[in-house]
């Protein structure tokens, strides 16, 4: 697999023709926008000063009105971009994937199915809506991977019959092989309540998390203090969970600076990388060429098909051959 | 109610909850135990095959083979202690270690199917009892953290449990099996 200095190369050595195409595509779709934006919001302005004269305006209209502004505005601000997202994704995503391994799909608009996240067992609400686009599939190493951006929602309802919709999980979801045979369900999660309530308390809690299964207590206090692991059997999370994988999924941990959420079950590795937005899409206010921008793209890629050469999920033992 | 009443009830629950957590903390080392028992049962049966496969090669070594066959046999004895089977198991790690670097100073046993097998079947057995271990050594710290803490303690000397001993992981182990050298 090629590394990330590579990566950057590439990115910025072959790939600079298309990005420099994509950028003047960028500048007028950036003037479009402005102006598009300043129009409708002249054109919203109008109507909510006509409509101030009559008597109907209270408290509701105005809120009513202002929701009405922003999705107008944002399903408008969508129509725009919608070609040049197509571009960007056809000329600069799906290159630098198969830059890292030939043998890898890229499918921009498809996402990981949704059982895989129920079945991950990771999260135990349900989702009412989920979404997600950028789906890469493939062999890396002989193991097989899939990942891609992933959005869960809940629906809400409130007393006067209002939905709203709450994210369960927005961000990067992995499945893949795992180099060891197991049975049951061993889940990581990042430990919100020994961090929020203290070692005591926290562990208190931990250890009464209906819904979830057994806690598991690990013995690596560095790793117990980041995560916190529920599993149907001791023995299974700890012959999954080694002390050198432990150390790995820490550096991994350190690495995406995110939430992450980890599951072995249904003979499989999940992982869950908690960015809270909208992956592989491409920038529109700042330039391509940017070195933050371009490091987001090729970082993030990385970080997701690197999994099996970062957990050496290769090293199969004698029971998977 | 009475207020005396209240208070009795409430230190009966109290009791009985503490009670039945020790219960619980002792059972779960006992069932833990068993555990690893399976996993070094299954690594003593792999014994005979492996000091047969190796024994014709392995002429400088016949020492230690000898030692694990005996090692193998003392385990095999009924009625044999908790403390025992550990400090067994520690032996026997160390003495299979041994043949394992061993079997490295023989190209023709490297290259040896059946030889392979053992190693990767020894291998796979080692990572399940290395996992049998660390749970059993936590299901103990919880014993024993219940036995020394108030008000658990109270409780622990009155049903006259007492402490266990946890196995030594060595260094090795800690830093654990590396496949990749084992296989080349």
């Amino acid at each position: 697999m090629k590394g990330l200095s590579e990566l950057t190369d590439f990115y910025y050595k072959t790939l600079f023709p298309t990005l420099q195409k994509l950028e003047e595509d960028r500048k007028k779709l950036q003037k479009r926008i402005i102006t598009i934006g300043v129009i409708y919001t002249l054109f919203a302005l109008v109507i909510l000063i006509s409509l101030t004269s009559s008597n109907y305006v209270n408290f509701d209209f105005i809120i009513f009105l202002a929701f009405a502004y922003f999705g107008g505005g944002s399903f408008l601000y969508k129509y725009l971009i919608k070609d040049y997202t197509k571009e960007f994704k056809a000329n600069v995503i799906d290159p630098l994937i198969k830059e890292i391994d030939s043998e890898l799909h890229y499918v921009a608009q498809m996402h990981v199915a949704e059982q895989h996240f129920s079945r991950s067992k990771l999260f135990t609400t349900k989702p009412d809506r989920v979404s997600g686009n950028d789906y890469v599939r493939g062999k890396i190493d002989g193991i097989n991977i899939e990942f891609s951006d992933f959005h869960a929602e809940k629906r809400h309802r409130d007393s006067k019959g209002r939905t709203s919709w709450n994210t369960l999980f927005q961000g990067l979801f992995i499945i893949s092989e795992f180099n060891k045979n197991f049975k049951g369900t061993t889940v990581i999660l990042p430990d919100s309540a020994e961090s929020t309530f203290g070692s005591f308390i926290g562990s208190w809690l931990q250890s009464n998390n209906f819904g979830r299964d057994e806690l598991i207590k690990m013995d690596s206090v560095a790793f117990e203090k980041e995560f916190v692991v529920y599993g149907t059997d001791q023995i299974e999370a700890r012959y999954i969970l080694t002390p050198l994988l432990m150390q790995k999924l820490l550096n991994y941990k350190k690495r995406t600076k995110k939430k992450l959420f980890i599951s072995f079950t249904s003979k499989k590795l999940y992982i869950a990388i908690a960015y809270n937005k909208d992956l592989f899409e491409p920038s529109v206010f700042h330039s391509l060429l940017k070195y933050k921008i371009a490091m987001e793209y090729v970082e993030t890629l990385h970080l997701a098909i690197g999994i099996v050469e970062e957990l050496k999920l290769n090293q199969k033992l004698w029971s998977k051959q | 109610m009475s207020t005396p009443l209240i208070i009795l009830i409430v230190l009966a629950i109290v009791l009985v909850l503490m009670y039945n957590s020790l219960v619980a903390k002792k059972n779960q080392v006992e069932n833990i135990f068993s555990s690893v028992d399976t996993q070094l049962k299954k690594r003593y049966d792999l014994i005979p095959n492996l000091v047969a496969s190796v024994s014709k090669y392995m002429e400088h070594e016949k020492s230690i083979l000898e030692d694990v066959t005996k090692l193998r046999a003392e385990a095999n004895k009924p009625n044999i202690s908790n403390e025992h089977k550990m400090a067994l198991d520690a032996k026997m790690s160390a003495a299979l270690g041994s043949i394992m670097i061993a079997v490295e100073n023989y190209p023709e046993l490297k290259a040896n199917e059946n030889v392979m097998h053992l190693q990767h079947t020894l291998n796979e057995v080692e990572a399940q009892i290395s996992a049998a271990r660390r749970a059993y050594n936590q299901a103990v710290t919880d014993y024993n953290n219940a036995l020394e803490q108030v008000p658990t303690n109270f409780m622990a000397n009155a049903m006259g449990y007492s402490r266990k001993d946890v196995f030594e992981i060595s260094e090795h182990e800690r830093k654990n099996v590396n496949v990749k050298e084992l296989f080349n």
